[in-house]
């Protein structure tokens, strides 16, 4: 206990760059995965070529060898990243792909018919899909949204291996020092935990609220 | 020219070995969060409530926190235990630990999308509630769900990559020794990200077979 009350201000500051890394990368990759979303969706053939080439990548490597090559490649280019930015560009461009997944299928979740519909009244593309379809997209999208970032803030997990010192890689530094590795990685998990329990519970409220649509 | 060939020749050997040592602990991951999520699953679904909420309890905890931290909690804690776990025992026990808790749901969801009817017709024919469930409902739930359990696979052999935080010399470790000894930077991530992409690329096109074959024409 007096241990875990001393690492308290280390433990603390760890958590700081977990929260920052995770809300930072979060707009990333919503930002992002829309974009692909929509390039998928509306774009030419360059465009969807180019989304798909990117989601196949994000699927198939893993994030910690994503995470290794920003941090050794890209110094070796000759582009200095700060360890911070380079976290939150890599984990944001990652779980872009799965939330342009979530996007585009809740788009594709809405009938059909709600396109025509919005023509039969003559309204124009861009009217239907703000007013019409996005609305309910969005409900759709809420529940596997919330599972994503989920996902995202366990994944800032990794970048502790690249030295960037988060709560993980903070607990890891003083298990080296204390062998209290049930005390502190319990702390540490709990920290995740919460944050993430949180969002779950966020995910299951919104699928309530969404499943009173049909 | 020849000293590509010479680098190639340098960290072809590496990397097999690495790649080997992948396959093994993906395919061990596999199979065991496969199979330890059906004890999961019956605990969960069990009319016995607090049995039912000790197994909701596990999934919270295990899904809500990253399995790089189990895998640091168990390998860490192991050895001050006095069981020193080898990293790849470790990794494999989080791994298992975790996956199994994401494929316990997606059994359920399976199980519980086989009609209401099927236990009943089982039931009518004289068989008991139990094998009712093996014969009948749980080999239907398994069928459906071989997508889901596709996917699934594919986050196990990503994240098979997380072991080499434990010096587990796989692929990724591996690659990222070859890095520091022979700082062919591009060429070794290029390489490492082919080889994941390949992988993951058949185990996929493989469980979309398997998924073609057990498809239920309704």
């Amino acid at each position: 206990m007096d241990l875990l009350i001393a690492s308290l201000p280390l433990l603390g500051g760890g958590v700081w760059i977990t929260l920052q890394l995770a809300v930072l990368a979060a707009i990333v990759a919503t930002v992002l995965g829309l974009t692909i979303a929509f390039a998928q969706l509306f774009g030419g053939l360059v465009l969807r070529i180019v989304a798909e080439a990117y989601l196949y990548i994000a699927r198939g490597v893993p994030l910690l060898v994503l995470l290794f090559a920003m941090y050794y490649a890209l110094p070796y280019a000759g582009i200095m990243v700060e360890p911070m930015s380079g976290g939150v560009l890599v984990i944001g461009f990652y779980f872009a792909a799965f939330m342009a997944d979530v996007f585009r299928g809740a788009m594709l979740a809405v009938a059909q018919g709600q396109w025509e519909a919005g023509r039969a009244i003559g309204l124009r593309t861009p009217t239907i899909l703000v007013d019409i379809v996005l609305p309910q997209a969005l409900r759709v999208a809420g529940p596997p949204y919330v599972n994503t970032l989920i996902m995202l803030v366990k994944g800032t997990s990794l970048v502790s291996v690249i030295g960037l010192s988060d709560v993980t890689f903070v607990g890891r530094q003083i298990i080296e020092r204390t062998l209290a590795p049930f005390e502190i990685f319990g702390a540490v998990a709990a920290v995740y935990f919460v944050i993430c329990f949180a969002l779950s519970r966020c995910g299951a409220y919104l699928e309530r609220r969404a499943s009173f649509v049909h | 020219m020849s000293s590509e060939i010479a680098l190639i020749g340098r960290i072809a050997p590496v990397l097999a070995e690495g790649l080997y040592m992948t396959l093994e602990l993906s395919v061990l991951a596999i199979v065991l969060s496969a199979l330890w999520a059906i004890p999961v699953v019956l605990t969960l679904i069990s009319p016995r409530r607090p049995l039912a909420l000790v197994a909701r309890a596990y999934i919270e905890v295990v899904r809500n926190t990253p399995v790089l931290v189990q895998m640091y909690f168990i390998f860490f804690g192991s050895s001050i235990l006095g069981y020193r776990l080898t990293g790849f025992v470790a990794g494999l026990i989080a791994l298992t630990l975790q996956n199994g808790a994401y494929i316990a749901e997606i059994y359920r969801a399976g199980i519980q999308s086989v009609s209401q009817r099927q236990t009943e017709s089982g039931l009518a024919i004289g068989l008991t509630p139990r094998e009712a469930f093996w014969v009948i409902v749980f080999p239907q739930a398994l069928r459906k769900v071989v997508p889901s359990l596709a996917n699934q696979g594919v986050v196990i052999i990503k994240d098979t990559s997380l072991v080499a935080t434990l010096s587990v010399a796989e692929l990724t470790f591996e690659a990222r020794l070859l890095v520091d000894r022979t700082a062919a930077v591009y060429e070794i991530f290029l390489t490492l990200a082919l080889l994941y992409m390949v992988i993951t690329g058949v185990f996929s096109g493989l469980m979309r077979l398997v998924e073609r074959r057990l498809r239920i024409v309704q």
